[in-house]
């Protein structure tokens, strides 16, 4: 079976590992995000005829103390950035988040995932955050771990994304 | 100087010796250039070497390979696949050829292995053997049962030095599991999440640390397991170890590493996901799995073992012993019982664990063997066997059947003389005439029921004092017989007729005492003759009644046995009388009793 590490960064609490939570086989629990500083799940998606595991590395979120562990980025063949759609604060700081990860890892599929649509009456995007993204190649998904919206298409994209890669 | 000499030496067509100054002049060369020119031929020679010809090359292979092969074996893993490419083609072209070149080395390989094949064969089954029947191996099995574990997890538990359990090969960068491997009985279904925590892990002590450059984590215990971590420049080969591992398994797990670098660095280069190519490190994986039990330090020393085991082991025998000396005695005592009761006769005993066992042959009046063993206390052990039917002929039983054969009353005594059943007692008169006809049982020949004395039935009984009431009563002096007493005797006879009737009917005979008295007057002599007379008076008038005069008996007492009464005058006139004496005898025997 073809396997595939991807990573979840973000902003702390902009709700990274409740997205996933019900979709993918943990073995460990949430307690390694605060000590080790990552959590690894296996997610299976099937494209085509092909089954791709996904190894999901959850990151540890970025806060004004910690950045982001390049190390564990390192050998990632897809990205999922995770916004909080309610904080825009989370979306300024993605282009950070990017250059690190480009820094590390050159170019690999990302997806951004702009989280907790469901709550709309605090969304703070406007529509021109969202073209502004397309305007630069970003492949972005509205997410919500509440309704478990959009997160099957984050992890099918991702996948293909990731196999095209290979192909490519 | 050189180009002086070439004009000098350069010979003139012109000149007529000119082919002899062409051999000086070449001579002079030699003389001067000769040294020089040989420097430069083997300088040329040298660069040409420098370019690797064939030539050079095949003088030097030899102790190149030589010199590399005493340093390492990464030149042998080198040429391992390109010598099995070759290999595989010269046998696919020619299989011929390489079985000759073999031929020799083949034969004694193939013994060497079967001989050590079948000595491990014989080393485990001594172990299975030494471990199955011993104390430790017993105990084991038993803890298995009571814990539900699996036999060969608790011998791993007590006698593990350690086991290699698990093999992970991890792509160094991306921490993505390549291979795996593990203990047959062990299942690891999340390994390539395993796989990625531990490359982490390996991130966060190198991230927390910072210890020197290529620096890893190389081994982190839990319990009693203990984490190898070997990381190469594209892979990592983290061993899970249960128990302490000597340095050569862990240089194993070094050597293993290196190897899979070796064989397969375009795979590992060439790694974006697709661990396929690399399942062929497999064997490589495998090889490192091993387990190492020692069943030496758990051994009790001999000597305690055997004081432990000894007592209670004593006791045991000892307590079974006298079981069993117990059981065979009671077997013994009960078999001797059955021997000696009549009508028992034991054919064939045996003794098992909880029965007797004993069959033969029983008299049907015998008593029940269960009972007699039971009335001696010896209800246990349970009897079982069977008894078929015979007659006894032992004098007890004989007599037992005669008796109950005949409807002997309990009273009636019984003596067996020889052939004989003597009987002594009282008996109704009719039982004694029924068991003089009854047919006797083998044994007997006899019935002698002459000590019997018969018990009149209750009509003969009656009729008997009726008889025996009656007095003929005289005047003073005579003997002939009244009107009265002449009615009287009328009514004896006939009753006496009628006993004489039944007691014949019952088997029995009836005789008379006819008893004559007088007063006391007169003289003796007067008396005697007197009473004499007055029995022959009464005998006569009943013979002339029809009785048989057979039957009576008489009896002139006189005053001898005088009759009692109170008054003298009373006296006297009841003596001057005859009476009567009835008296019952068994009758003769009829021709064909007994």
């Amino acid at each position: 079976m073809l396997q595939k590490k991807i990573c979840m960064v973000g902003v702390f609490g902009t709700g990274k590992t409740c997205l996933v939570q019900r979709y993918v086989h943990s073995l460990f629990s949430v307690k390694y995000l605060s000590t080790v500083g990552v959590k690894i799940d296996r997610k299976e998606v099937r494209v085509g005829s092909q089954t791709v595991s996904l190894l999901l590395w959850d990151l540890e979120g970025r806060d004004q103390h910690h950045d982001i562990n390049p190390s564990y980025l390192r050998g990632a063949h897809g990205l999922i950035y995770v916004v909080d759609g309610t904080r825009r604060e989370t979306l300024d700081q993605l282009s950070e988040l990017r250059e690190l990860a480009t820094r590390t890892l050159g170019d690999v599929p990302s997806v951004v995932a702009l989280n907790k649509v469901d709550l709309a009456d605090q969304w703070q995007l406007d529509p021109a955050d969202e073209s502004a993204l397309a305007a630069a190649g970003q492949h972005r998904v509205r997410t919500s771990a509440k309704t478990g919206e959009g997160v099957e298409a984050t992890f099918h994209w991702l996948a293909e994304a990731a196999l095209g890669a290979r192909s490519a | 100087m050189a180009e002086q000499l070439r004009d000098t030496a350069e010979p003139s067509p012109r000149t007529s010796n000119g082919a002899g100054r062409a051999a000086e002049l070449a001579q002079l060369r030699r003389l001067l250039v000769g040294p020089e020119q040989r420097r430069l031929a083997e300088l040329a020679e040298r660069l040409d070497a420098l370019e690797l010809t064939p030539d050079a090359l095949a003088e030097h292979l030899p102790d190149a390979i030589a010199l590399r092969g005493s340093r390492d074996a990464q030149l042998g893993r080198a040429l391992a696949p390109t010598v099995e490419t070759a290999l595989r083609e010269s046998i696919r072209r020619n299989p011929r050829e390489i079985a000759t070149a073999i031929f020799p080395v083949l034969g004694p390989a193939i013994r060497k292995a079967i001989a050590e094949t079948m000595a491990g064969l014989v080393r485990s089954i001594n172990r299975a053997v030494e471990h199955s029947l011993s104390l430790r191996g017993i105990k084991w099995r038993l803890e298995a049962w009571r814990t539900g574990v699996p036999y060969a997890e608790i011998v791993i538990k007590h006698a593990l030095v350690y086991r290699v359990e698990q093999v992970f090969l991890i792509h160094a960068e991306s921490g993505l599991l390549l291979a795996h491997v593990s203990a047959p009985e062990l299942a690891v279904p999340d390994a390539d999440l395993i796989s990625g925590m531990l490359t982490a892990i390996q991130d966060f002590v190198r991230d927390s640390f910072r210890p020197a450059e290529g620096a890893t984590l190389r081994s982190f215990c839990v319990g009693e397991h203990t984490v190898h971590v070997e990381a190469g420049p594209q892979a990592l080969l983290a061993a899970v170890i249960r128990g302490q591992a000597p340095d050569d398994v862990l240089l194993r797990i070094q050597d293993t590493l290196e190897t899979i670098h070796l064989q397969f660095a375009s795979q590992l280069a060439d790694f974006s996901g697709d661990a396929s190519p690399l399942q062929a490190t497999r064997p490589l994986l495998s090889h490192c799995l091993e387990t190492k039990l020692s069943f030496e330090h758990s051994r009790t020393p001999p000597r305690r073992a055997i004081l432990r085991w000894a007592l209670p082991l004593l006791l045991v025998v000892g307590l079974l012993g006298a079981w069993w000396i117990r059981a065979e005695l009671r077997f013994r005592r009960a078999i001797a019982l059955l021997r000696a009761e009549p009508g028992i006769v034991v054919v064939d005993a045996s003794r098992g664990w909880w029965r007797l066992h004993a069959a033969g042959l029983r008299d049907p009046l015998a008593r029940d063997p269960a009972t007699v063993l039971a009335a001696a206390g010896l209800s246990r052990p349970v009897l079982s066997g069977e008894w078929r039917p015979y007659l006894a002929l032992d004098s007890g039983m004989i007599v037992a059947r005669a008796r109950l054969l005949l409807g002997a009353p309990p009273a009636l005594e019984s003596a067996l003389r020889g052939d004989t059943l003597a009987l002594r007692g009282t008996a109704p008169l009719d039982w004694i005439a029924r068991a003089r006809q009854a047919t006797l049982p083998p044994g007997l020949a006899r019935l002698d029921v002459g000590a019997v004395e018969p018990v009149w039935p209750e009509a003969l009984d009656a009729l008997r004092r009726s008889i025996g009431e009656s007095r003929i009563l005289f005047a003073p002096g005579a003997f002939d017989l009244s009107e009265s007493a002449t009615l009287l005797l009328r009514d004896v006879a006939a009753r006496f007729s009628r006993l004489i009737e039944a007691a014949a009917a019952a088997g029995g005979v009836i005789r008379l005492a006819i008893v004559g008295r007088t007063d006391p007057s007169g003289t003796s002599e007067t008396n005697e003759s007197l009473a004499r007379q007055r029995v022959d008076a009464v005998a006569g008038r009943l013979a002339s009644l029809g009785i048989d005069s057979a039957l009576f008996s008489r009896e002139p007492l006189a005053t001898s046995q005088p009759l009692p009464a109170a008054d003298a005058e009373i006296r006297a006139r009841v003596n001057r009388s005859v009476s009567f004496v009835v008296s019952l005898s068994i009758g003769p025997i009829t021709p064909g009793g007994r």
